[in-house]
């Protein structure tokens, strides 16, 4: 039960001729919420990515779920990320997207309606994304992320372009996510969120 | 040399040039004597390469035209003519570079000048295009007597008619009521090609072949004064295009530029794609309980049946190959024209797959395995171009007559079972489009092939071809089908079917394996 989710070892990651991360320790159990947190260039999103397998690491070892994390469909139907803003599928309603994602997934973790209620998206639920406000498209992201079944979310800067009312009401919905045993590592700026989660800094040194 | 600021004019032609010079001295070196003697250079070997061909094609063209052939030319004329049309009104068709949109449209400067470099550029791109045309129009109404005087009357014909199109497009950019002319024209040009092809305007077509030389000539005229007067209305509402529609053609144009000279091609898919969407009111429907990979495929039906314009003029594109057959296109590259055609359907139903392999965003939080997402991404196009290709092998069957034509088409001894061709090649179209749809950017690093005809880059041509080539090997045993002897239909059927199948699963199997 309390193996840990995440085991990162002596990781370092070079970009270009850039070190971006250097010599990065960090263990996640079930239930926690992790926040990275650190000013921008930090390394915080490539962490993430690292976590992922999308960023090769330069040296060192990560270990997701007791193995090396794999780009295939068992990892991803364990993890959610939430990441750079998808492209949405073209003619495509917001309701929709939600409604794909509910139909992929055997057990979604709440309806559609009940999605497009707590992401406060119902009156424009007929919108296609684009011509969603930014701040109502990231909370489009989120309701997705947050339907579907994951045991672990990853979020790079969850926090964007939502309003500060959200961004509180956002901090509950992780708290729930983690009380029913998923496991939550997201890189943030804000500090209300950060404030509910362990802080790291990406060089794995705890704040 | 060097200005500080920028040059305090406003509304005047001197405005305009100090910018234009000014930006010109922070880009790209000047244009040296050298750059222009290189130029002319090759301007020169073009001519001469080109030259001796094209004036065998002209001399080809002297004498009376076909009369069985006329009204398919006609209407294959005027549809090019539409496809010129539409594609000026898609672009803009004024548009300027986004820097230019963005730092020079929205100042003080005389709009009609800041406009006057792409006019100039839209006014050559009329005539090349003019110029085809006319090819086409004397190719298709022939040369009795007088070939250079005729000629000369359709390439007037030609540049008069794109020349007065493009300046309508100009006008419809300005101006709702010129956008309705536009309209106007491409509609009656279509009802013009259906006409045409349905023979009805036989007497008429004769009676404009046989026109003697001072008729042609005259409505030559006619055409050319036309398109001056609309060409001189277009210039002078040039400062009258309203910024807003400039802007949005503008950026359009930018992505399009980038698109295509930076990043991929099949980027330019989504510019129009989006822009549609945006404007699109939509009401949700609630998605259908299916296994996970079919709920995932099920976004392209979806799409697709919220487009039925594009549904109606992809069946109407149908009708092509029967065109194409009666203007006496040769039975293979008519077979190769329905197997295009049948991809070309099949590309319309893949957009999730490329939308997922450009940005794999949404593809990671679905979560499904890639082989069962591609098989039941594989349905919709495979449905799309096995229906297209039988109507349009059903439109050859009507156009040649108890189906003769087709069989003629399929082989000597295809006897009722012709149409089944391409339903079996369904499989290896939709392989090749999945194909299409799933590959990388262009590979800028690719070597560039120094050939005697000039240099090939390899990178967008490999980009080009894939795609196609899965398509074109599934498909050898159909394109086949005219050469094969009487009694070997049965077999060719068959290894169709197989080779269809094989394709498709390879393809599924391979492209999914990491997923």
């Amino acid at each position: 039960m309390y193996e840990p989710i995440i085991e990162v070892a002596g990781l370092a990651v070079d970009l270009g001729a850039n070190p971006v991360l250097r010599d990065v320790r960090l263990t996640v159990s079930p239930g926690e919420i992790v926040a990275v947190v650190g000013p921008n260039g930090c390394g915080k999103s490539t962490l993430l990515r690292c976590l992922t397998g999308l960023q090769p690491a330069t040296s060192g070892e990560i270990r997701m779920f007791g193995e090396p994390p794999a780009d295939n469909a068992r990892f991803w139907s364990r993890v959610a990320l939430l990441g750079d803003e998808p492209a949405w599928y073209p003619g495509l309603t917001a309701r929709e997207h939600l409604e794909l994602m509910g139909a992929v997934h055997a057990t979604p973790r709440m309806t559609v309606d009940a999605a497009l209620d707590v992401f406060a998206l119902t009156e424009r639920a007929d919108a296609v994304p684009l011509n969603l406000s930014t701040g109502q498209r990231q909370r489009l992201c989120l309701a997705a992320t947050l339907l579907r079944p994951s045991t672990l979310l990853l979020l790079d800067e969850p926090e964007r372009g939502l309003d500060a009312a959200f961004r509180s009401r956002l901090a509950g919905l992780l708290g729930d996510y983690a009380a029913g045993g998923g496991t939550v590592v997201m890189a943030t700026h804000d500090e209300g969120l950060a404030a509910h989660a362990r802080q790291v800094f990406p060089s794995g040194v705890t704040a | 040399m060097t200005r500080p600021h920028m040059p305090p004019t406003s509304g005047s032609a001197a405005g305009v040039r100090p910018v234009r010079a000014y930006l010109r001295s922070r880009g790209h070196a000047p244009v040296s004597l050298t750059d222009r003697y290189v130029t002319m250079v090759q301007l020169a070997v073009l001519a001469a390469v080109a030259g001796q061909p094209v004036a065998t094609m002209i001399g080809d063209l002297a004498g009376p035209a076909d009369p069985a052939r006329t009204g398919a030319g006609v209407a294959l004329v005027a549809l090019a003519m539409t496809a010129f049309l539409v594609a000026a009104r898609a672009a803009g068709p004024v548009l300027l570079p986004a820097p230019d949109a963005a730092w020079l449209l929205l100042s003080p400067l005389n709009r009609g000048h800041v406009l006057g470099r792409t006019a100039r550029a839209l006014l050559v791109v009329a005539v090349v295009a003019g110029l085809v045309l006319g090819l086409g129009v004397l190719a298709v109404l022939g040369a009795p007597d007088q070939l250079m005087w005729r000629l000369l009357a359709a390439l007037a014909l030609g540049v008069s008619a794109t020349v007065g199109g493009m300046a309508l497009a100009v006008l419809g950019q300005a101006s709702q009521s010129w956008q309705v002319w536009l309209t106007v024209a491409i509609a009656g040009l279509v009802v013009l090609a259906v006409v045409a092809m349905s023979g009805h305007l036989r007497s008429a077509m004769a009676v404009a072949a046989a026109a003697p030389l001072s008729v042609v000539a005259t409505v030559a005229a006619g055409g050319v004064v036309l398109s001056a007067l609309l060409a001189r209305q277009a210039w002078a509402a040039l400062g009258r295009i309203p910024a807003r529609t400039l802007v949005s053609a503008s950026t359009r144009a930018g992505h399009v530029s980038n698109a295509a000279t930076t990043l991929d091609p099949g980027a330019l898919t989504w510019i129009a794609e989006d822009n549609h969407w945006r404007a699109r009111k939509l009401a949700s429907r609630r998605w259908p309980s299916m296994p996970a990979p079919f709920a995932l495929a099920w976004h392209d039906w979806l799409r697709l049946a919220r487009r039925p314009r594009r549904l109606a003029a992809m069946a109407a594109a149908a009708a092509l190959p029967a065109v194409l057959a009666q203007a006496g296109l040769a039975p293979t590259a008519l077979w190769a024209a329905v197997l295009a055609g049948g991809l070309a359907a099949a590309c319309t139903g893949v957009s999730g797959a490329r939308r997922d392999n450009d940005n794999p965003v949404m593809a990671r939080l679905m979560g499904v395995a890639r082989r069962p997402a591609l098989a039941a991404r594989a349905v919709l196009p495979m449905v799309l171009s096995g229906s297209w290709t039988i109507l349009a092998l059903a439109g050859l069957a009507l156009a040649g007559g108890s189906g003769t034509q087709a069989a003629a088409l399929a082989g000597p001894a295809a006897g009722g079972v012709w149409w089944l061709l391409g339903p079996l090649a369904a499989p290896a179209l939709a392989a090749g489009a999945l194909r299409m749809a799933r590959r990388s950017p262009v590979d800028h690093s690719m070597p560039v092939l120094d050939t005697p005809g000039g240099a090939i880059p390899t990178g967008p041509l490999i980009w080009a071809v894939t795609g196609a080539d899965l398509a074109l090997a599934g498909c050898l045993p159909a394109l086949s089908a005219p050469l094969v002897p009487p009694g070997a239909f049965g077999a060719v059927l068959a290894a169709q079917g197989v080779a269809g199948v094989l394709v498709l699963l390879g393809y599924v199997l391979r492209a999914g394996r990491a997923g």
